[in-house]
């Protein structure tokens, strides 16, 4: 597919010759993001601003051109894929950080100014943006919008939804509008809850205004090796039953501690069936009576070899294991599928049981590692791509597993997204009334389906075998 | 019952959420109007009624229906109260920081409906960020769900946020799930009495553990809550410096509202200067941290203009969250509509095609 030569002339009028990318070689390198799946856009556009999005959008709409807005492409459920081909809207030439608000804790910034870099300008000012996904050091705050993105330190502090206040939107018929804003209540619906986490399927947000908190006082960090999975799952639920929210609650399977040691040397006990990291924060009070107290319950539940980062350095070197461990993970099999599901937090040591009993019928390895005090799991399947016939039996395990996280009264993404990597599990977890309502916001915002299309609805209509494209190498990627 | 002068041609009260729908549904089929109404603290809000045929008396989806003390959350039918809510979760240490004003009897769907939130949003945010899942009936006599029961989901768009705040333009909230908190390890209560307390306030939101709530008067009291562990609350009680109150200064303070009440909503740092201009006599109490204020009693026309303005030029909003039907009339109850208010329209008109649903009230 290509699209009409008077089509990219009429692009390269908007964002600039240099901006358009529509040559058969180039468009590839935009084929993928961190999904197991791909497809070709038409035209990469890359617009320097809110207007030339505007301008870029109302020339789609008339030429009925798919829009897919993109951002670091780290996305793990082909949120950036151009399913349908049409343009990716790449937004990483937007940013800047347009403004650090010290006194209202605010920051407003463009859709591709990277999450570590808004930590590192905001860190400066003795505050912090709480999302983290393991991804930062790569993915866009616009991304994170569009996606809910997660992270370790939600479980305290919440998802990107209770972090983003404002967005400024552009709607598929190229208006634009701002929702939101720095005021507590709004008149009207919430459309800005409704716009973050629809995966760009209702419009492009080009502009992104958060909260902003203090950094903490204090932050102690602690490791601890237990027997089992399911030892290791009781002690989470044991913390947090005692009335302890830590701002972390991080768990690693037997293989994953062993990829991470041998490549982080972070210091895990390579022989534990699983690790826990926990962070608290807050008071230096608050930290040692936490810390003392999530030490006891670690040690009622089996705990060994409980080790606490004396300082800022071994923080990192434990927290650097845990957010690189799945590149890690390619020390043991070159390829990896990375699943992410939610079971109610005292199902975990059901599921992962579950996923174990799977892995093993599939003969393929698997390695858990993931937010344990949100229930939050992310299953990852590894596999070696040259082995014939593999990707269909490690879709099948997937699929399994996250029928498994249903079956077990959870859901389909925590943080990932559904985008074209679940959309066919929806009904899964929804009725049909259930979805319904949500085709109703859509065509309300989108009425021509432009936006994203084949995202999040299961499409009766798709091929199966789009989905078995080639699978991203462990090497390339650094996030799940 | 009477809702802005209006009184209503029959009264149903289901008792299940298929219920609910089927009457919705046959509302919406005859052409009919319809209101539901949960604990009826908040039945003055919202612009007056254009028509009234059915009230929706929602009282009768009283099931708590499901409670897991390790996973932290709750699903609980939409009739159930505030107060029924949280007396269950205290049973096994836990809650959820609901806290409106004009309580008590408010139901889960009445005050989520109305978007209200109280002192605890200072800590743990308004309501928005802690629903899990949402079911809700529609006019065409579905039941959607949204979210789910597990306290972090993307999947699918999230629906929850639609319907909160939305007076029930958008269907009829029957049930809700929550993500629930355990109660604090410690907590105590300081209370001062000051004349300049805009200040004090703005003291006390700069502790390096900010306190979980904190309200400020208009007879020039300060209201706080310390909560975490005892070390720590005991050094913010020190720095604060603040004489100890009891827990009961709360409820007390939670049964605060009025026949004529405005409620105003500004980026927190403007929040002093809207509250001036309602006049050095005027009865209010305000979350300096959040940027809310309650402002009651004696409000006409004249003065809800002047701080609207003043709110509005802020970026924020003054609502009317009770008045009388002539002042509503006058002035309104929303102020200046959003910009996105075509966007909201066409919502609407996607799940409420016949206005079947408390017409008049909200988005017009």
């Amino acid at each position: 597919m290509a699209l009409p030569g008077s089509v990219i002339k009429q692009l390269a009028r908007i964002v600039g010759d240099q901006h358009v990318v529509h040559s058969p070689n180039d468009l590839r390198i935009f084929e993928r993001d961190g999904s197991i799946t791909g497809a070709v856009p038409e035209a990469i556009v890359l617009p320097a601003n809110r207007d030339e999005v505007v301008e870029v959008v109302k020339l789609a709409a008339k030429n009925r051109i798919p829009i897919v807005p993109r951002g670091a492409g780290t996305g793990l459920s082909g949120g950036a894929i151009t399913l349908r081909g049409g343009i990716a809207l790449q937004l990483t030439r937007m940013r800047r950080i347009v403004e650090i608000d010290p006194i209202a804790r605010t920051a407003t910034v463009e859709p591709g100014v990277v999450n570590a870099d808004l930590q590192h300008a905001v860190g400066r000012q003795g505050l912090f943006y709480a999302p983290d996904p393991s991804s930062q050091k790569a993915c866009t705050i616009g991304g994170n919008a569009a996606e809910n993105s997660g992270g370790p330190h939600c479980l305290y502090y919440g998802v990107t939804t209770n972090h983003v206040i404002g967005l400024e939107v552009v709607f598929a018929d190229g208006s634009v509008a701002w929702l939101g804003g720095d005021a507590p209540d709004r008149v009207g619906l919430d459309l800005l809850g409704v716009m973050v986490g629809s995966e760009g399927t209702l419009g492009t947000i080009t502009r992104i205004k958060v909260k902003l908190l203090r950094l903490p006082e204090a932050v102690v960090t602690l490791m601890a090796a237990f027997p089992t999975v399911d030892t290791a799952s009781h002690a989470v639920s044991d913390v947090i039953g005692h009335g302890i929210v830590p701002a972390a609650l991080e768990m690693m399977d037997r293989v994953t501690i062993g990829a991470v040691e041998a490549h982080y040397r972070a210091g895990y006990p390579v022989d534990a069936g699983a690790v826990l990291l926990v962070e608290v924060d807050g008071l230096r009070e608050s930290c040692n009576e936490l810390a003392g107290a999530i030490e006891r319950i670690l040690h009622t539940n089996e705990a060994t070899g409980l080790r606490i980062a004396a300082d800022a350095e071994e923080r990192e070197l434990l927290w650097a294991g845990r957010k690189g461990a799945i590149g890690a993970l390619g020390r043991i099999r070159p390829n990896y599928y990375l699943h992410d599901g939610v079971v109610p937090r005292t199902r975990l040591p059901d599921v992962l049981r579950r996923v174990t009993e799977i892995g093993d019928h599939y003969r393929l390895p698997v390695a858990n590692v993931f937010h344990a005090g949100d229930g939050n799991l992310h299953p990852n399947i590894l596999f070696d791509l040259r082995d014939d016939g593999v990707m269909d039996q490690v879709e099948k395990a997937g699929e399994e597993m996250l029928y498994a996280v249903v079956e077990l009264g959870g859901t389909l993404s925590g943080e990932h997204g559904i985008g074209i990597e679940k959309n066919a599990f929806m009904p899964w977890i929804y009725g049909p009334d259930d979805l319904d309502a949500m085709l109703r916001v859509k065509q309300v915002f989108d009425p021509t389906g432009q936006l994203n299309p084949g995202k999040i609805f299961p499409d009766p209509d798709r091929e199966p075998a789009t989905l078995r494209a080639r699978a991203g190498f462990c090497s390339e990627a650094q996030w799940w | 019952m009477v809702v802005d002068g209006l009184v209503p041609v029959r009264v149903e009260k289901p008792s299940t959420a298929e219920e609910v729908a089927g009457l919705l549904r046959a509302a919406a089929e005859a052409g009919e109007a319809i209101v539901p109404v949960g604990g009826g603290r908040a039945l003055g809000f919202g612009n007056p009624l254009e028509r009234f045929d059915v009230a929706l008396e929602m009282l009768g989806l009283n099931r708590v229906i499901e409670m897991s003390q390790g996973d932290m959350t709750v699903s609980v039918e939409a009739g159930v109260t505030v107060e029924e809510l949280n007396a269950e979760l205290a049973k096994v240490g836990q809650f959820v920081p609901i806290d409106p004003f004009n309580a008590p009897g408010h139901t889960v769907g009445g005050v989520l409906a109305a978007g209200l939130s109280g002192p605890l949003r200072m800590r743990y945010g308004s309501p928005r960020e802690f629903v899990i899942g949402l079911r809700v009936a529609l006019p065409d006599g579905r039941l959607a769900s949204s979210g789910g029961r597990v306290v972090k989901n993307v999947s699918g768009y999230d629906l929850n946020k639609l319907h909160q705040g939305a007076l029930g333009s958008m269907g009829v909230i029957v049930a809700a799930s929550f993500k629930v908190f355990p109660r604090p390890l410690h907590e105590v209560t300081l209370e001062a009495r000051t004349r300049d307390g805009w200040t004090e306030a703005a003291r006390a939101l700069e502790l390096p553990m900010p306190p979980v709530a904190l309200e400020l008067t208009s007879d020039g009291r300060l209201l706080v809550r310390l909560a975490g562990t005892r070390d720590a609350v005991r050094r913010m009680a020190r720095e604060l410096g603040w004489p100890e109150a009891p827990d009961e200064v709360w409820s007390e303070h939670s049964r605060r509202g009025g026949r004529v009440w405005a409620r105003v909503s500004v980026p927190p740092g403007k929040l002093r200067e809207v509250v001036e201009t309602f006049g050095e006599r005027a009865t209010w109490w305000a979350s300096p941290g959040v940027g809310v204020a309650h402002w009651v009693g004696d409000i006409d026309a004249e003065g809800v203009q002047l701080a609207r303005a003043a709110a509005e030029r802020t970026g924020g909003t003054l609502v009317l969250i009770a008045a009388s039907v002539d002042l509503k009339r006058q002035v309104g109850t929303w102020g200046s509509p959003p910009a996105t208010l075509p966007w909201m329209l066409r919502l609407r008109d996607a799940f409420d095609p016949k206005r079947t649903l408390s017409p008049g009230r909200y988005l017009s």
